[in-house]
């Protein structure tokens, strides 16, 4: 097919804003779900530059789409294994905020 | 519980702000973006790339920024719908099917489900902790460092292409065949072990703080 007009720098360049976006998610916010909402910003990040290392640099084997469905069932699997836990964490302690939660915090 | 649930005509006014802004904010952006395609500055796929990370960004944006949980579980479908389309940009089309059906449909839903299980119902206003200051110069220094990099490395650009389903499906259980097996083992685990880790012993319930019983009568 025909070559994209678009530079792999614009992907990439996109899918580190997208990655920075979700690391500061991660650190500030203070919900398990709000983080966990930041998380799945990260992987998409990364899931765009397996994409797009792949459709630009092995058109023949395209590893990075077989490994980007990879991180999508993994995603799946974290995400309800997750909630599962921060449901738990709810009835236990009657909060699923992350900083409430400080049994192991000596 | 239920009073303090937004009311509808709260909730009408949110849409009818945001809407009334995004519209503002993108009509002059996707304008300057046509008259720059009709002047032949940019080529079609990179006016579609700018509107699809523009609608990544801002959807990413909503998503780490609002305090109201379930606007930003809804701001993040637009980001990941926007990742399908660069899915598609990318010329693997069963990938961003793929992105559309998990994130769009499954993890949302249950994120959801996550904000309408836990007090985040009755309350879905989070504020965020106080190392915010710290988190916004990390993650500054992380996003710049990591686009520097990238502007700093040359790639010379092969082009991109579209990959057929065919071929992935028979890369994905050819060559991938045990990866494959050992995802689908990963998946049933996480799932038993989801359902074994929330459900509710029946000893517990009586120590419920949540309150199940006066919200179910």
């Amino acid at each position: 097919m025909s070559p994209l007009d678009v530079p792999l720098d614009n992907f990439l360049t996109l899918a580190a804003v997208l990655f920075a976006i979700g690391f500061y998610g991660v650190l500030a916010r203070r919900s398990a779900i709000q983080i966990l909402i930041a998380v799945e910003l990260m992987l998409a990040a990364v899931t765009i530059n397996l994409v797009a290392f792949s459709a630009y640099r092995d058109q023949d084997q395209f590893t990075g789409i077989v490994f980007a469905i990879f991180v999508i069932t993994v995603a799946a699997a974290e995400i309800a294994l997750a909630l599962g836990i921060v449901l738990r964490i709810f009835r236990e302690r009657g909060t699923a905020n992350v900083d409430e939660a400080d049994t192991l915090k000596w | 519980m239920l009073n303090r649930l937004p009311l509808p005509a709260q909730m009408d006014r949110v849409i009818v702000i945001g809407g009334m802004l995004a519209i503002l904010v993108a009509t002059p952006v996707v304008g300057v973006l046509i008259a720059l395609l009709v002047l032949d500055q940019i080529t079609a796929p990179e006016l579609v790339f700018w509107m699809v990370a523009g609608l990544i960004v801002a959807g990413a944006l909503g998503a780490v920024l609002l305090s109201n949980l379930v606007h930003a579980a809804l701001s993040l479908v637009g980001a990941l719908i926007g990742v399908a389309g660069i899915y598609l940009l990318l010329g693997s089309e069963f990938l961003a099917l793929v992105q559309l059906l998990v994130y769009g449909g499954g993890v949302t839903i249950l994120l959801l489900f996550g904000v309408m299980l836990t007090r985040a119902a009755d309350d879905p206003v989070v504020a965020d902790g106080s190392q915010k200051p710290f988190a916004l110069i990390i993650a500054t220094l992380i996003g710049g460092i990591f686009v520097g990099a990238v502007l700093d490395a040359t790639w010379s650009d092969a082009g991109a292409s579209v990959v057929s389903i065919e071929d992935l499906g028979v890369r994905l259980f050819r060559d991938f065949g045990v990866p494959f097996e050992v995802a689908s083992l990963v998946l049933l685990v996480a799932l038993i072990g989801a359902i074994a880790i929330a459900r509710s012993d029946d000893a517990d319930d009586d120590a419920d703080p949540t309150g199940e019983e006066e919200a179910a009568s």
